[in-house]
């Protein structure tokens, strides 16, 4: 049998990493614990985590600059954030900067052990994720994330800025089974109460955008009473 | 300064040159007057200082004027980012207790619980919900104040539509009428431009506050209209209505009125609609008579 994968959790609050430790060693993670961004640089080179859960905001060195500081050097490490900030922007900067995934605060935290099986699953070791990818490509669809467009064919299609964000997110997401209200938390970042017909109408606007027929998709999957997935075959391209 | 302020401040010095045009010229006599000066001389002399004098303290009440407006100008915005600050920061330090929370009643929930503890912990885990929701409502608040809007062409009557269909679906209406008026004749309602989203937000809260607000066998009406070059979206409910003394307040946050105490809700409901519609250069006013109901009125620039 393979060993637990080895996870390094990285927050100031001890409150939640006292209480997150246990949890996810009982998920199956081998965990240890940094209180800072500098005690992490310094565990990471000991310890050699396979994944790092790491909130955002810390006294010293924050997670953002952990996450620069480490993809500078080439250790593409998977990293998951925990994020506070509210805006939509900020979080795609994020996952352009090399994150994995980002999951905002407060979180069930049986949705994080998930996350994290994901990533794992997903990450080829040594490789930059997807996520950091400027330029993807699946089948005829160019999604250029630097510039926020979309291509079919060469030809720029027209989509409102939340179904690009929405698609950002999935194709850096792809082969994963994403519920409407992970797609709610991770683009709109806002709890609606209506929230996930929202969803629903983006999705419907992509696929009508993209010419995707919901009985024999190409690209997005409708999984009955679940969410979605995207199931193209993605490709970074330049 | 207007071109009439001018008019009046040269007044004086027009006068003083007529005057002296018509001593100087013997059409009426020019005495010596005092200080041994004629009076061409003194009528300039005194109409140019009066015109001067005015000109100088107009100037100076409308440099003041423009001062103080410039000061509320950043007073309000000082106050407005101060309270962003301020719910940034609660927000942030309401999240990491939560995180926290939630993680101690996962583990708690490990290992099957005694009946009555499993009660307790899922109590407190609706209660951490609620608080969840609340700092979230709290946030998009604060976030609508800063972030700019993602705009699009929104076709309302569709929004509409979809709104009432959602509350339909999700909402034990319990015999109460809900009906959706739009125009056809002699055109459809004009688009709007907006972020859809947040449109549908606020439309949903105002017409969610209607259905808890109303009880068995009431009507509640949805209609909207052009009305120039704005569209009008009416919530209308023959529910309890609002006593006159609530009617400015149930703007404010958290504020929660006497009816509203047994009814859940976040007391953010309404202060989110009127930012969502401001913030896309409209106005909603609400109009209510105690025993009869209650109308919404949101008004949002057409394209």
């Amino acid at each position: 049998m393979d060993a637990n994968p080895k996870l390094l959790l990285v927050d100031d609050e001890t409150a939640i990493t006292d209480r997150l430790a246990p949890f996810l060693s009982r998920a199956g993670f081998d965990v240890r614990v940094a209180a800072d961004g500098e005690a992490a640089l310094q565990e990471i080179v000991s310890y050699t985590p396979d994944l790092i859960v790491l909130d955002v905001l810390m006294p010293r060195l924050d997670g953002r600059e952990v996450l620069r500081q480490l993809r500078q050097k080439g250790d593409w490490t998977p990293i998951i954030l925990l994020t506070q900030v509210g805006e939509s922007a900020e979080r795609a900067m994020a996952l352009m900067e090399g994150a994995d995934d980002y999951i905002n605060k407060p979180f069930d935290p049986n949705e994080l052990a998930a996350r994290i099986k994901t990533v794992l699953r997903r990450a080829s070791p040594g490789q930059p994720p997807l996520t950091v990818a400027e330029r993807l490509r699946c089948g005829d669809l160019v999604v250029d994330r630097t510039k926020r467009r979309a291509y079919l064919k060469t030809k720029e299609v027209d989509l409102s800025p939340k179904a690009m964000s929405l698609l950002e997110y999935m194709v850096t997401h792809p082969d994963e089974l994403l519920s409407r209200d992970r797609l709610l938390d991770a683009v709109w970042g806002w709890d609606f109460p209506v929230g996930t017909r929202t969803v629903d109408t983006r999705i419907a606007e992509l696929r009508r955008v993209l010419g995707d027929d919901p009985g024999d998709p190409q690209f997005i999957e409708t999984i009955p009473g679940q969410g979605y997935r995207f199931i193209g075959k993605v490709e970074k391209t330049s | 300064m207007k071109w009439w302020g001018w008019l009046l401040s040269l007044l004086p010095a027009g006068i003083g040159i007529l005057i002296a045009l018509l001593a100087t010229n013997e059409i009426i006599s020019d005495p010596i007057l005092f200080l041994r000066g004629k009076l061409a001389a003194i009528a300039i002399l005194m109409g140019v200082t009066i015109s001067i004098i005015t000109i100088a303290a107009t100037q100076f009440w409308i440099y003041n004027q423009r001062k103080q407006k410039r000061e509320i100008r950043e007073l309000r915005k000082q106050a407005s980012e101060d309270r962003r600050h301020f719910l940034q920061r609660l927000d942030h330090e309401l999240k990491n207790p939560l995180t926290a929370i939630q993680a101690g009643l996962t583990n708690i929930t490990y290992e099957p619980l005694e009946d009555y503890l499993a009660n307790e912990v899922s109590a407190v885990q609706a209660q951490v919900l609620r608080i969840s929701r609340l700092i979230a409502d709290l946030r998009k608040l604060a976030a609508l104040e800063t972030t700019p809007l993602e705009t699009t062409v929104v076709n309302m009557a569709e929004l509409l539509t979809e709104v009432v269909s959602v509350m339909k679906d999700q909402t034990n209406l319990e015999d109460r009428q809900l009906t959706l008026i739009l125009p056809n004749a002699p055109w459809p309602l004009s688009d709007v431009e907006g972020d859809p989203d947040l449109l549908l937000l606020a439309i949903h809260n105002l017409l969610d506050n209607a259905v808890k607000f109303t009880a068995q066998g009431d009507t509640i009406e949805v209609r909207a209209f052009d009305d120039r070059n704005d569209i009008v979206i009416e919530v209308a409910d023959t529910g309890p209505g609002i006593p006159g003394t609530e009617v400015d307040r149930v703007w404010e946050e958290l504020y929660r009125g006497e009816q509203a105490r047994s009814i859940p809700g976040s007391g953010l409901g309404l202060p989110l609609v009127r930012a969502i519609i401001e913030k896309h250069g409209g106005i909603v006013v609400l109009r209510s008579r105690p025993d009869q109901g209650t109308v919404f009125s949101v008004r949002l620039p057409a394209i």
